[in-house]
């Protein structure tokens, strides 16, 4: 063992809580609690979408994406229907596309909402040592609480009204949309999307003034002990990855904006930390304590994640990335992740709105003609709310050979360990929820080297 | 004011990529071939019933809700139940997420009436993927249509 190791401790959180899926840091801390080195590992055991997807129709591939995460459906939805037609070489039209960007803004909407709900609970009302509980029915949290729920309402109603169901879109499919929406249902979302625009206005300057308040705070109570927040809370230097602003890119793109050579993965046990026992715990740590004292932590065995680069490097994805790609944001650590999220509000539901009244509802929504394919390869990269959500597939005369699923936080996964470093182990979660964390999907295994051959698929168990 | 959840509300929970696990949007899936009442709606909520249903039924219209899952609770494959959510055993009952399935129901139940009918599943595998419920959980799916069906005071021809 070399001495660096000795001399720190080492620390669990297992599983993380207030996001979705099971995941657990493995924290190496100095003699302060300041963390030197932090894994941040999916527990979740492998699925293999892949390889159920081979020999399915294109159509049935995208309804198994859609149900590897009960949160973004509408994501995996139309990452894996547009990789579908990237391979087989189709393109939508207008209106189809028009109807998916309304379904996007619909889904970050929704999104965006309900992690102010989980993220919530961390911080505190401005000009208090309060922590805010967002199901409290006292004011002024009440009408906060109520003007998310509006949002999480316009988002999911609109999302099904385009989409035809609530939480899994059945109206997509390869090649467009099985049917456009009557003028009725779009001066319905028109409505929603400018009943909402405002309350997305109020909501993203009330939740940028609680980041910016715990950031200046000095402390932040846990487990009962005051925690001190350093300046660069959360800060990381790694780069950032994002297709669009908005929608995402495809290989069927004139100039696509995600490149598949940047890509390579490399195997957990090439990332995380060996062995290593925990040699500290802290019973008094939310929710019911850290791990015991002695137990041995493993986390390049027990991570269910490939590692994936681009440009050989790990990136963030997500509202930050996408702000910092095109919008010039530059707020760094883990509040200016949560502030950039917030700023998404309102392109959500501008460009809903935009969508809307630029929809023909008397247009077509299918091609003439949907191409079978002929087994080339084509992806199709998201922007999901969680970030660049990268489907691949092989399609030969309408069967799937080859399908692939890069989700949003299993890019994540090692840039927010980076982004660990330096801050005290007890706030290392607030800098997890701040990436929005979506773990049960994130489980990918197929393992692509320097050459991009595929070489190694680990089976767990 | 247009409304996502009316007053009744009935989500099909599970995955259909764990086997029997896929009971609760089967269920749901099928009785959308029924005439429903305009004050119920049939929701397959897949994975996402906190996320996506649950949380948003304090709308002050919803006053019923009826969730159909798979429920392990050492009966004979296919056999159903009916809970409450008292029933439900804080931890005990999860679904495959960090948001405990209780936590939004007991913040619901004193607002919403909550039933779960529950089948006792045979195979749900833990890792990998499979679709396909087994036969003694497709032969309750009919049996939990009418149980539904009697719930919500539809008569349907066949008590």
């Amino acid at each position: 063992m070399d001495e660096a190791i000795t001399l720190s401790k080492v620390v669990e959180v297992s599983p993380t809580t207030r996001h979705e899926g099971h995941s657990k840091l493995v924290l190496k801390v100095n003699d302060d609690g300041i963390i030197e080195r932090g894994d941040w590992l999916s527990i979740t055991p492998v699925r293999g979408v892949e390889k159920l997807a081979i020999g399915k129709t294109m159509d049935q591939v995208p309804k198994i994406a859609s149900r590897v995460c009960g949160i973004c459906p509408i994501a995996h939805t139309l990452a894996a229907t547009e990789a579908m037609e990237a391979s087989i070489g189709c393109e939508i039209t207008e209106d189809a596309y028009l109807l998916r960007l309304i379904l996007q803004c619909a889904n970050r909407l929704h999104s965006i909402a309900l992690h102010d709900i989980l993220v919530l609970p961390d911080m505190y009302l401005p000009g208090t040592d309060t922590k805010i509980n967002p199901f409290t029915p006292e004011e002024p949290v009440r009408s906060v609480a109520k003007r998310i729920q509006t949002l999480r309402m316009v988002g999911q109603t609109v999302g099904e009204i385009v989409g035809g169901e609530a939480v899994h879109p059945s109206n997509t499919r390869v090649g467009g949309m099985y049917k456009n929406i009557t003028p009725r249902a779009k001066a319905k979302i028109q409505d929603l999307a400018k009943m909402a625009l405002p309350l997305a206005r109020e909501q993203m300057e009330l939740m940028i003034a609680i980041f910016n308040n715990w950031q200046k705070r000095d402390w932040a109570e846990v487990g009962g002990k005051e925690i001190p927040i350093p300046k660069e809370f959360g800060y990381h230097n790694q780069g950032y990855m994002a297709a669009d602003p908005i929608y995402g890119s495809s290989s069927l793109d004139e100039n696509p904006t995600w490149f598949p050579e940047r890509w390579t993965e490399v195997r957990p046990w090439d990332w995380y930390m060996g062995e290593e026992e925990i040699t500290l715990e802290d019973p008094s740590y939310p929710i019911g304590g850290t791990t015991k004292a002695g137990v041995k932590a493993w986390p390049q065995m027990e991570a269910c994640t490939g590692v994936p680069l681009y440009d050989g490097q790990p990136v963030e994805v997500g509202p930050r990335a996408r702000l910092v790609t095109y919008k010039n944001f530059d707020q760094k650590g883990a509040m200016g992740q949560n502030i950039a999220r917030e700023m998404e509000y309102m392109d959500a539901v501008y460009k809903m709105i935009e969508a809307a009244d630029a929809l023909n509802c008397s247009g077509a929504v299918l091609p003439n003609v949907i191409p079978q394919g002929d087994g080339s390869v084509g992806w199709a990269a998201n922007e999901a709310p969680r970030g660049c959500d990268v489907h691949l597939a092989k399609v030969r005369n309408g069967k799937v050979e080859w399908f692939s699923m890069l989700v949003p936080t299993t890019w994540n996964f090692p840039t927010c360990s980076r982004a660990l470093e330096g801050a005290p182990w007890q706030l290392a979660e607030i800098i997890v929820r701040a990436y929005d964390p979506c773990v049960s999907c994130a489980t990918h295994m197929i393992v692509v080297d320097e050459d991009r051959r595929l070489v190694a698929e680990k089976l767990l168990e | 004011m247009f409304e996502l959840y009316p007053e009744i509300v009935i989500a099909g929970c599970g995955n259909m990529l764990f086997g029997d696990d896929g009971f609760g949007p089967e269920v749901v899936e099928r009785l959308k071939a029924y005439n429903l009442p305009d004050n119920v709606k049939a929701v397959d909520v897949g994975l996402g019933g906190p996320h996506f249903c649950f949380t948003l039924l304090d709308n002050g219209i919803t006053k019923k809700l009826i969730i159909i899952d798979i429920v392990d609770f050492g009966a004979e494959p296919g056999t159903l139940t009916k809970l409450r959510v008292e029933d439900l055993p804080p931890g005990s009952y999860r679904d495959a997420h960090s948001w405990d399935l209780t936590e939004p129901l007991n913040r619901l139940k004193d607002t919403v009436d909550i039933m779960v009918i529950g089948c006792q599943p045979k195979n749900v595998p833990s890792a990998d993927f499979e679709l396909s419920i087994s036969k003694e959980v497709e032969e309750a799916i009919p049996r939990t249509i009418q149980v539904v069906l009697k719930e919500i005071g539809v008569n349907n021809g066949n008590s």
